[in-house]
């Protein structure tokens, strides 16, 4: 490789070029360059639709949750009419925060500097001594709490800050709304009281791209394998299948070829022979009417989903909120789900595996934050930052198949397709000065070669 | 009825020494990082829990800390706690590898119940942890821990973990408490 393609030789980073998808070269400088990161604030977390909760955590009017988009905190709360609303939590007097606890229940949202006192939707409902010290002056109509746009998908509840944003379907896609509807193949959820929260040095985006990464399994998580919890075949199977969707959204990991799946099939009816890794998986989408939910090709999927730009849905039922608290720290935290209508007891299972593989305890968790901060690390080094990171694998080597429902996905063995997706698509963000122009000019899900 | 009825203050003074002295041993067990002679402290039915603590409204503080049963930091048994130990020793456990340096300061120690062979011991701990170059983490909390005399010596057999903070401002729990 020739000088000019290992280092970046501009003094500053230059947007346009900082991938190149037909390299697979990353100026590795969007991990710790400050004024990138208030640019992703703003087009990206500013713009996206964000996960903020499900229903089934603010069942009752008065409930709250409080969360982030972006930096900034916002509060979910459901209203007396059953509407669930999510909010800016900053008073519009002098910016305090009005809600200052992670969940509970209140009857309107009471200002701890001044008293402004804020309904469940946020408008604003009184002011301490608004006619002698205001002289009835104030239009209480302009000055309440911020409403972001709150949509629904299934019983996750998103919001968006940008009213250009489309809907929230349409934002999701096929691949999007695949990902999440791969949370209901038993049925209805419901969540489990307790998001685990804990705090990375890292940037947040190398935490969205580990989700992706079916190579670094045998490695970062070597001794999980070696004491039996986990076994190669399951944990890190050859046979992969990346979906990637408009807007940045990817699946991306194990996935069965049509043999395979015919193959299960066949041992699933008659009820017998050798079971494989991936049977606990694949007959949780026996019945005809999940396999229609999620389509001839989604069906065969049991990758990683990341709703763009930063919500990891799992196979044990959870979802994975990473938070950027600045280009150097990520907050990550866990939702956890059992089916609606599993007794509390046969969703101990469930609890236990969420327990103990991910979370900063969990088995295989608590050994990938490591690398994910020292690679923020290379991030700043004066030399290092000027090496470009390599994200060959794989490039021009598979082909998309596309199926007759509409469903394509590339068929292959483990892979960097799904972190290249998400890198071109952040780059189309970050260029893209408007909704408007995001949708004019963001690209389709490549077809043919890859 | 508490402890300080049921017993005389010789009593008391004594088990207080008991504890105490099984609670540093097993402390300087992990710092020395013996963790297979830890393991053998613990009773076969250790219980072993932290739970998820949150931030709340003075009115909603009963929600502060997550139930038994449901979401938790650690929820573990004897099983669970030799595959954290055995993981260790087998290479790729990168969370611990290089070692971490911990120390764990324990204070505030008291017995709150004695029942047939048991007592309840309330500590305030500190683990201090420096890892590599220079990161540090540090996490404080309360315990309650369940001593149980088997065939004639201490072991734990339960042990509940409070800690002060509710996002972990670490990048994992990698250590014993
Ligand atoms: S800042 Fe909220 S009332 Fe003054
Ligand atoms: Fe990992």
């Amino acid at each position: 490789m020739s000088e000019a393609i290992i280092t970046t030789d501009r003094s500053s980073i230059d947007l346009d070029n900082c991938y190149n998808e037909l390299t697979g070269v990353l100026d590795r400088r969007i991990f710790s360059d400050e004024a990138v990161y208030q640019e992703e604030l703003k087009r990206i977390f500013g713009r996206a639709w964000n996960f903020i909760c499900h229903e089934s955590q603010i069942p009752e009017s008065g409930n709250f949750f409080t969360n982030f988009i972006g930096e900034d905190e916002v509060i979910a709360v459901r209203d007396r009419t059953g509407a669930v609303n999510v909010l800016l939590n900053s008073c519009p007097h002098r910016g305090n925060t009005v809600c200052r606890a992670e969940l509970g229940t209140t009857r309107s949202f009471f200002c701890s500097y001044h008293g402004w006192n804020f309904d469940l939707d946020g408008s604003l409902l009184a002011v301490p001594n608004e006619d002698a010290f205001y002289r009835n002056d104030l239009d209480k109509r302009q000055w309440g709490l911020v409403a972001a746009r709150v949509e629904t998908y299934k019983g996750f509840v998103f919001a968006t800050l940008d009213p250009d944003a489309p809907k929230l379907f349409e934002y999701l896609g096929w691949v999007g709304r695949l990902g999440i509807d791969m949370m209901l193949v038993d049925g209805d959820i419901r969540f489990l009281d307790g998001v685990h929260k804990n705090r990375l040095k890292c940037n947040w985006k190398f935490a969205v791209d580990n989700l992706f990464d079916w190579y670094h399994v045998k490695v970062s998580h070597g001794s999980a394998f070696k004491v039996g919890l986990v076994t190669e075949d399951a944990m890190a199977p050859n046979d992969q299948m990346v979906i990637l969707g408009e807007y940045g959204h990817g699946i991306g990991g194990p996935g069965l070829t049509h043999e395979r799946q015919a193959e299960f099939d066949q041992r699933h009816a008659a009820g017998e022979g050798d079971p494989k890794w991936y049977d606990l998986h694949a007959s949780h989408r026996t019945d005809p009417a999940i396999r229609e939910m999620l389509g001839p090709i989604g069906f065969r999927s049991f990758g990683h989903p990341n709703i763009f730009p930063n919500l990891w849905v799992t196979h044990t039922r959870q979802m994975c909120l990473r938070i950027p608290r600045g280009p150097f720290e990520t907050e990550i935290w866990w939702f956890n789900y059992v089916p609606a209508d599993l007794p509390e007891a046969q969703s101990q299972q469930t609890i236990f595996r969420q327990n103990h593989i991910f979370g900063p305890a969990g088995f295989l968790e608590q050994d990938d934050g490591e690398n994910w901060s020292h690679s923020t690390r290379g991030a700043k080094g004066t030399q290092s930052k000027m090496r470009p990171l390599n994200f060959t694998m794989g490039l021009g080597r598979d082909k998309v198949s596309n199926d007759p429902s509409g469903q394509s996905a590339i068929e292959t063995v483990v892979n960097e397709h799904g972190q290249r997706w998400t890198y071109q698509s952040w780059k189309e963000w970050m260029q893209a000065d408007t909704w408007e122009a995001l949708m004019a000019n963001h690209s389709k899900p490549p077809e043919g070669n890859v | 009825m508490g402890v300080d009825e049921q017993l005389s203050v010789q009593e008391r003074a004594h088990l207080r020494f008991e504890a105490e002295e099984f609670l540093y041993r097993e402390a300087e067990l992990l710092d020395d990082r013996r963790f297979d002679e830890w393991l053998g402290l613990l009773t076969e039915d250790i219980h072993y829990w932290m739970p998820i603590r949150r931030t709340t409204q003075a009115k909603d503080v009963h929600l502060e800390f997550t139930k038994p049963g449901g979401m938790a930091f650690f929820d573990d048994d004897l099983g669970t706690l030799t595959l954290r130990v055995r993981r260790l020793s087998v290479g790729r456990a990168w969370a611990e590898d290089p070692p971490s340096r911990t120390r764990h300061l324990i204070t505030n120690l008291r017995v709150t119940g004695v029942a047939d062979n048991e007592m309840t011991v309330r500590c305030n701990f500190q683990l201090y942890r420096t890892r590599l170059n220079s990161e540090e983490d540090s996490w404080i909390g309360r315990r309650e821990d369940v001593l149980r005399r088997v065939n004639g010596e201490l072991k734990l057999a339960r042990r509940n973990i409070f800690l002060e903070q509710t996002v972990i401002l670490s990048q994992n729990l990698s250590s014993f408490f």
